[in-house]
């Protein structure tokens, strides 16, 4: 059984890294948030422009993705900047106190000068860098990780060297007790009956359909088809033609076991194995939801070259092809094409991409985290009001 | 008497408050590339934000539309465009779109072969702009070649009372003077529709207004079968406050109606259709030209824009507690002289004096969806 060293939390789960963050809840803090977080090395901001004025099926979703960014294993303490009466900082801290994170929120007002506010959240930051230095690791087997398996910025060899790889070390982790999450749903589009096929239950199954289903049709909703957009045209100079095409080299990240479980965007699976998660193929979007779920390192394949992270996983860039690890080599992890010349085979880089995850959950930095690359955006599902 | 002010002007002939070298992500993926670039280039700075990708249609359009007014702002000497390579929102697409009567450039990080690379050649290109704009001097010019800004921030009835009647008479000075003015229309001024569109001689702007004001439409895609749910009327008591907060728009006639991230086409009083989100509201006007922006409030506002000075007007908190937030802070005394106060304000500012929200350095960027992305 492989094994690594990580950061044990109260409720059990277990961290690759130790991270302390402040966040905002509504976009009017963004400013201060990231002010407050330069005050104090260590702590990162992790801001975003939603949380105001919004229907209550994106107030659901952002709240969802707040909780689970700041209740993450790989999160040591989290300072939440909110304001005003309804403002949900002090509600989502105290859950997140009852489960034994260390969680603070901060709430300006009107009588408070800011000065006192960026003093109080300074004080409280810094004492949580120092207690998350004093951590220590302890170790856990790979029955404990999740691994959220992402594409970006694609082109053709993307299905056919990195994505199959990925696919090969989804299949590995699987069957030694871990848990995969592939997600992107209208990047299933074209391709949706393979993975449904693939369902434990055919309630699951159905369950996939239906999110891919509903997709198309929100689009279609506001007089749109996904299927003119997508491919990018990024995606098309790589070689890329059809929707279906991208979809079905997608969709390979997934491997071959049985999909166990479909979850919400930022919904936390219940089963281990394979899982799906419902969220857009925009990478930043999708890699913050996979991590809100709880995934601790991320798997992110790139034919043209994307350089976007996360503020609170690694994540690991698997290039397509050998031109792209030539002329890119700071934002490539693992070059996937070293298939195409023919040195190594497909289990080979998933072998090899299995050995770096495992080193990066034993906490070796990742292209991405040594270019501090944390970009976090929220999906939205309607206008701001 | 002319109201004047000292600014800087542009190689395209409109004059700025502020003398920037505008960094513009366009797409979130270079976002980090974006602000090390800021960080290296005197007067630099950057707009970063979530969008530019797997975006559709309006959507996409409303982000272009967007980017495409900032890089215009008066307050940018020139704007460099960094891109990443594959996203929807090209960079080639950017440039189009933009005239080229300010210094333009577009690089992107996967034809330069990486971030590093790309840092850079973006500083290289920002720092001779930042140089020649260094060289540039404030010379007086008539207020009447900006444009101002103005939006609500939480407006509460006893705060309107307060503020409306000294507002409604800087509007009305400002117009008196050909200044243009951009006001935002957001939800809470909507329901005004009715009563606002009887100082609309453009038959269309009328009918618009008169539309907005049967309810709110907004879009919403989970539930893609009910396609109603966008419409909700307003209450009673949304179009009494509404009715209150149109007297911040003063008594001149409306020139027209605006849809958010587009430019103004008739010059006086503008209305301009924004989101309740504060920087995204911010990033609207000031892709539609406004130099400054004035944000009227019931309390001190912890953002303004990084595109340009946002000032704070809000009632003055009783007992001696001074708000850090609040540029002017109104009372019950006499208006006109309050007026003269707030136009003032707005002319040192605009003449290059900060803002508290300057002062304090919190300012953002950020814009809006109209719809889901894939």
């Amino acid at each position: 059984m492989k094994t690594f060293n990580g950061y044990r939390r109260k409720n059990g789960t277990i961290g690759v890294r130790n991270h302390v963050i402040v966040m905002n809840t509504t976009g009017e803090l963004a400013g201060l948030t990231k002010k407050l977080a330069n005050l104090v090395p260590g702590a990162v901001p992790v801001t975003h422009q939603t949380g105001q004025m919004q229907y209550p099926e994106d107030i659901q979703q952002i709240y969802r993705t707040l909780k689970g960014t700041a209740g993450h294993p790989n999160v040591s303490a989290t300072l939440f900047i909110g304001m005003g009466q309804n403002d949900p900082a002090e509600t989502i801290a105290e859950e997140l106190q009852k489960e034994g994170h260390h969680v603070h929120a901060l709430t300006v007002q009107k009588s408070k000068p800011i000065s006192v506010v960026l003093n109080e959240g300074r004080q409280w930051l810094a004492e949580a860098v120092k207690r998350s230095h004093l951590e220590k690791k302890e170790k856990a087997d790979v029955t404990e990780l999740t691994i959220g398996l992402e594409c970006g910025g694609s082109d053709a060899w993307s299905g056919v060297t990195a994505n199959p790889s990925i696919g090969a070390f989804s299949d590995a982790i699987v069957a030694d007790g871990g848990t995969s999450i592939l997600a992107e749903t209208p990047e299933a589009i074209g391709a949706e009956h393979i993975l449904a096929k693939r369902s434990v239950s055919k309630e699951v199954g159905e369950q996939f359909l239906k999110i891919v289903d509903e997709y198309e049709s929100r689009a279609q909703a506001i007089g749109e088809d996904v299927r003119s957009a997508n491919p990018s045209p990024g995606n098309i100079t790589g070689g890329l033609t059809t929707l279906e095409e991208k979809s079905l080299g997608c969709i390979k990240k997934g491997g071959t076991a049985p999909l166990e479980e479909v979850v919400p965007y930022s919904g936390k699976p219940e089963k281990k194995g394979f899982i799906f998660m419902d969220t857009p193929g925009y990478d930043v979007e999708s890699v913050a939801g996979m991590a809100a779920g709880g995934a601790q390192i991320v798997l992110f394949s790139t034919g043209k070259g994307s350089p976007t992270g996360s503020p609170i996983v690694p994540v690991v860039k698997i290039g397509t092809n050998p031109k792209l690890y030539k002329n890119m080599p700071e934002h490539i992890d693992v070059n996937a094409g070293k298939i195409l010349e023919g040195t190594h085979n497909i289990n080979d880089i998933g072998m090899e991409i299995y050995d770096l995850v495992m080193e990066v959950a034993n906490g070796e930095l990742t292209a991405s985290e040594k270019n501090n690359h944390q970009e976090f955006a929220i999906w939205r599902l309607a206008e701001t009001m | 008497m002319t109201y004047t002010f000292e600014g800087y002007q542009r190689s395209d002939g409109t004059v700025g408050t502020r003398n920037h070298v505008g960094i513009v992500s366009s797409v979130i993926c270079s976002s980090v590339v974006v602000r090390e670039i800021a960080e290296h280039v005197p007067l630099a700075i950057p707009f970063v934000h979530a969008n530019g990708c797997a975006q559709l249609g309006d959507d996409f359009q409303l982000t272009k539309n967007i980017l495409v007014g900032v890089t215009k702002n008066p307050n940018l000497y020139g704007s460099l465009i960094v891109g990443l390579g594959c996203e929807t929102n090209q960079v080639s697409g950017m440039l189009k779109s933009i005239p080229k009567t300010k210094p333009t450039k577009g690089i992107a990080i996967q034809e330069l072969f990486g971030g590093k690379n790309t840092i850079s050649e973006g500083v290289k290109a920002a720092e001779q702009w930042a140089e020649e704009a260094a060289s540039e001097t404030r010379k007086t010019y008539p207020l009447s070649a900006i444009n101002v800004g103005i939006m609500t921030v939480d407006p509460d009835e006893s705060s309107l009372h307060q503020t409306a009647p000294v507002i409604g008479k800087v509007v009305d000075r400002l117009i008196d003077n050909d200044v243009n003015v951009i006001m935002g229309m957001s939800k809470t001024l909507e329901p005004a529709g009715q009563i606002l569109s009887k100082r609309a001689p453009n038959p269309k702007v009328k009918q618009d207004l008169h539309t907005l004001s049967e309810g709110m439409r907004r879009g919403r895609w989970e539930k893609v079968q009910d396609k109603t749910t966008g419409l909700h009327e307003w209450s009673e008591e949304e179009t009494d406050l509404a009715n209150l907060e149109a007297r911040l728009t003063g008594t001149k006639s409306i020139d027209g109606l605006l849809d958010y991230g587009s430019y103004p086409e008739e010059q006086g009083l503008n209305l301009m259709r924004v989101p309740s989100n504060i920087v995204e509201a911010l990033s609207g006007l000031a892709s539609a030209g406004c130099a400054v922006v004035l944000m009227v409030s019931s309390r001190g506002v912890f953002t303004g824009s990084v595109a340009l000075p946002s000032m704070t007007v809000a009632p003055q908190i009783e007992g001696d507690f001074e708000d850090e937030l609040v540029d002017v802070a109104v009372t019950n005394n006499d208006a006109d002289q309050q007026a003269d106060q707030v136009v003032q304000k707005i002319i040192d500012i605009c003449s290059g004096q900060e803002s508290k929200l300057e002062e304090l350095e919190l300012g953002e960027f950020s814009i809006s969806h109209s719809g889901t992305t894939y």
